[in-house]
């Protein structure tokens, strides 16, 4: 039987390995023409403490988890505790039994186990126990109908900067799980590949796709400090800045980072840092002060559970009404989020973009689900991008005559002179200041400055990544969110749509300034709108309400277990208000 | 450039919000003066602030001047001087700015040793939100907030930044303008991160720290022929011991600079022309397919 989905879960302790192997298993779906998402579940330390790397590969793009797990790899008794309830039925378990047995009340009927060895094959046949998780790729390989040639081009190609004898050892744990197999089981998995092949595509990370972004939208200077997950933007940033003259510093504490990226942006640099929740809330005063002296920076916010320490590991969007609300005084500021790793890119570079024509501080709003994820996506189109400066003034000495770097204007943006440029020379004080940068606390100049910087949110409209509509905008059911839970949400849609229920899926790519024309349409004239977002409080669905006033038609979907919605959540909810003709459940 | 540069074409004409009397005007006079001495030009001087009485003198400084947040100061000039290396960058800040909410960054802008001068104006109190203690204030000061008299023991930013691995250490004192010139035109050559700490008297708030008590409570470490500037030990013995307060250049040494560590062979990031898209960023990509 040809399957054109599964989700394969490898379960195991940190450390052991299965991060290394989960890649791996992900390239080799991409390979095969599959289309890849990836999702990393792991605990907030280095070694032991149970993790989870789920693969899932289909013939269609997902960005998101299915609805059970086709495939558990199993390294220990832990993993078939904690995760035998989200199998399939129909599913199987791969099991290593070197040194434990599961006890027959955790069994299920309808899910099989194979009993593999995987520890002893490793270190009794091949006599090297660290390849452990190789032997579990060819268990893999065997049962999920995976090509043979790419599972040992790709293994050849990760192992191959370790040596040749290294290459052959794993070369060989992946005969020796097969084998297994073969030898030990006579019966079909009931898994196989439907036939595709890989074009030219892409398979990447999250936040390796923001880092690649905004490199190519000009940024030169970053500074961040170390915190889960957003560390990886940093980390990629350090590897290709330096390459084309940029600089990354890792700062003392995130006060120091905002800071930096501010001097940075002020002396005329593409300016970005990033961070996640607890660093989020140190870089609220440094904010502001680039929104007051109108300094264009870029902060990439990688959303975590909260609130405190949280869940550093596990994905959250509790974060918008931070990103939206937070700071004392009021400033300009803008918060886009974008729903893919492709998406990642391109709004990367328009979030430079906007920060500098508009000399605002830009928020990328992204999630632990998203920023930590691969996926699968085609080729980043550079030809795309273009850098807008804005009003910066840098070339040679400005026109004779009064320079106010805080010139009233209509769009709310002044010219903007760096040092070294004669004739521009000004205070930038994040106290309140004339047009010329002169403090002052006078009232009337006080409305003006206030009323000019405001008026920035208008004129930028144009340039906001606009909401993106999936299905027919027509249908009476809706739904709105925003993020990682695009994927879900859409892959929600075509089932419910296969079972007779069409809706309308609103993206939110902006989400400050709110769009509140779109969402005011968008919700007037539906049944039901389902806001589907990953927190407590619904944060998202707050603000709607705020737009929209108070309706029984606008229902909120919530989740906050740190895990990400997977599909059937989200039909569940729908079904609840709008009858489907068949159970939606069944792919 | 023909025409002279003087103190005036560093003079801005924004009216000064400190008290009569007080010690920041001979530290923004000595600025001025040392500023032309080098023949600086303001279009090329960045000049950051923090936040308190001290922080108000970016406003005064004729150059590009950013007055940030609160004790933050430093990490903007150490990232103003990455962007741009043919910048001179110039921070002032005060005992709290520096030495309270700023101290962490003052650890690091020391330990990372960027091309700059930084000028501390200690009054030992606060004077902008009136007359509280500050981190340098004498154990047993009485002010609002320590009306049983300070418990805290003062802090030695000096000593510090000596342990930190500081490679320009100084100390002035407001009414003595011409070393004060001195120091911070030795200070902006310097390579590497300069400071000079300014006994600066409050007027207003500080009736013990007075011009007349300061005179009284400082001493030249140039009188002491002895005395090397170069040997760490020599500024370590003068900075702890009781008594006594030590003013001159206390300490120089030379060791790369962040800049000369950071960016081999670009001068100014600033400048990079990233409107034209590298022909190299598409292949990227490649090892993501």
């Amino acid at each position: 039987m040809i399957f054109n989905d599964i989700e394969v879960m490898f379960g195991g302790q940190a450390g052991d390995g299965s991060l290394t192997t989960g890649d791996l298993i992900a390239g080799v779906f991409k390979h095969m023409g599959r289309e890849v998402y990836t999702y990393k579940d792991f605990p907030s330390r280095i070694r032991g403490g149970h993790t989870n790397y789920v693969i899932r590969a289909s013939d269609h793009a997902n960005y998101g988890m299915a609805d059970f797990v086709d495939c558990l790899v199993a390294f220990d008794l832990e993993a078939v505790q904690k995760h035998i309830d989200e199998m399939r039925p129909g599913g199987f378990i791969i099991f290593d039994n070197t040194d434990e047995k599961i006890p027959d009340d955790l069994r299920r009927d309808d899910v099989f186990i194979y009993e593999v060895p995987l520890g002893k094959i490793a270190k009794h046949d091949l006599g090297l126990e660290i390849v452990r998780n190789t032997v579990s790729l060819g268990v893999i390989a065997e049962l999920t109908g995976m090509d043979p040639d790419v599972v040992r081009g790709d293994v050849t190609k990760v192992y191959q900067r370790k040596g040749e004898a290294v290459v052959e050892k794993n070369i060989a744990a992946i005969e020796a799980g097969a084998k297994y197999i073969r030898e030990n089981y006579n019966r079909p998995s009931g898994y196989a590949q439907s036939q595709s092949t890989d074009g030219d595509r892409l398979i990447m990370m999250g936040n390796d796709a923001i880092g690649y972004g905004a490199l190519v939208a000009g940024c030169r200077f970053m500074a961040g400090y170390p915190i889960t997950p957003a560390t990886d933007v940093l980390e990629w940033m350090a590897k290709y800045a330096p390459q084309y003259g940029g600089v990354v510093v890792q700062a003392e504490d995130e006060l120091a980072a905002i800071n930096m990226t501010i001097g940075a942006a002020f002396a005329g640099v593409r300016s970005m840092t990033a961070t996640s929740g607890p660093g989020q809330a140190l870089m609220t005063e440094g904010i502001g002060l680039a929104g007051v002296i109108e300094v264009p920076i870029v902060v990439i916010e990688c959303a975590r559970a909260g609130p405190s320490t949280g869940m550093p590991t596990k994905t959250e969007q509790s974060n918008l009404n931070h990103l939206i609300f937070s700071g004392h005084g009021e400033i300009p500021r803008v918060v886009i989020a974008p729903g893919t790793v492709e998406e990642s890119f391109y709004l990367t570079v328009a979030a430079f973009n906007i920060a500098e024509k508009y000399q605002v501080p830009v928020f990328v709003l992204s999630e632990q689900a998203l920023c930590q994820s691969k996926a699968t996506l085609p080729p980043l189109e550079m030809s795309t991008v273009t850098v807008d400066r804005g009003k910066l003034q840098r070339n040679g000495a400005l026109s004779v005559g009064e320079y106010n770097r805080y010139a009233f204007s209509d769009d709310g943006v002044s010219p903007r002179a760096i040092p070294g440029v004669e004739g521009g020379m000004h205070l930038a004080p994040g106290s309140e200041h004339s047009d010329g940068g002169v403090i002052t606390e006078d009232a009337r100049n006080r409305e003006k400055m206030m009323e000019k910087r405001m008026r920035k949110l208008v004129s930028m409209r144009p340039d906001l990544p606009k909401p993106n509509i999936l299905g027919d905008a027509s249908s009476r059911i809706r739904i709105i969110g925003y993020g990682s839970n695009r994927g879900p949400i859409a892959e929600a849609q075509d089932r419910l749509a296969a079972a007779g229920l069409p809706t309308a899926f609103m993206q939110l790519r902006t989400l400050w300034p709110f769009p509140e024309e779109e969402v005011k349409a968008f919700v007037e004239g539906a049944d039901h709108v389902f806001i589907i977002e990953n927190s407590f409080t619904g944060q998202l669905d707050r603000l709607i309400r705020y737009v929209v006033g108070p309706r029984e038609t606008v229902h909120p979907v919530l989740k906050y277990n740190g895990k990400p919605f997977r599909p059937i959540e989200i039909i569940d909810a729908v079904a609840k208000f709008a009858p489907v003709r068949e159970p939606a459940g069944v792919r | 450039m023909a025409t002279t540069i003087t103190a005036k074409d560093f003079a801005t004409h924004t009216a000064s919000w400190w008290c009569p009397g007080c010690g920041d005007f001979g530290v923004i006079a000595a600025l001025k003066q040392a500023a032309a001495e080098l023949e600086l030009r303001p279009k090329d001087v960045a000049f950051v602030s923090g936040i308190g009485c001290s922080g108000k003198i970016s406003g005064y400084f004729n150059s590009y001047a950013l007055h940030g947040v609160h004790g933050r100061a430093l990490p903007a000039a150490t990232a103003i001087k990455l962007a741009n290396r043919d910048l001179t960058v110039i921070v002032a800040g005060g005992d709290g700015d520096g030495y309270a909410i700023g101290a962490g960054h003052f650890l690091h802008a020391v330990r990372r040793n960027p091309d700059m001068t930084y000028v501390v104006m200690d009054n030992q109190t606060y004077g902008l939100t009136k007359g509280q203690s500050s981190p340098t204030s004498a154990l047993g000061y009485v002010t609002g907030t320590s009306p049983s008299g300070n418990p805290d023991a003062p802090i030695n930013g000096l000593a510090i930044a000596l342990a930190a691995g500081g490679t320009f250490i100084a100390r002035g004192f407001s009414s003595e303008p011409k070393a004060m010139v001195e120091m911070i035109k030795a200070g902006v050559r310097h390579p590497g991160f300069a400071i000079v700490e300014v006994m600066s008297p409050c007027v207003t708030f500080n009736k013990i720290n007075t011009y007349k008590w300061f005179k009284d409570n400082v001493y030249h470490v140039s009188d002491d022929p002895a005395y090397d500037p170069t040997n760490r030990t020599h500024a370590f013995d003068v900075l702890m011991k009781p008594g006594k307060i030590p003013l001159g250049i206390l300490y120089h040494e030379t060791r790369p600079t962040l800049e000369s560590l950071t960016i081999k062979d670009n001068p100014a990031i600033a400048g990079l022309k990233i409107e034209e898209l590298s022909p190299k960023f598409a292949s990227i990509q490649d090892q993501y397919r």
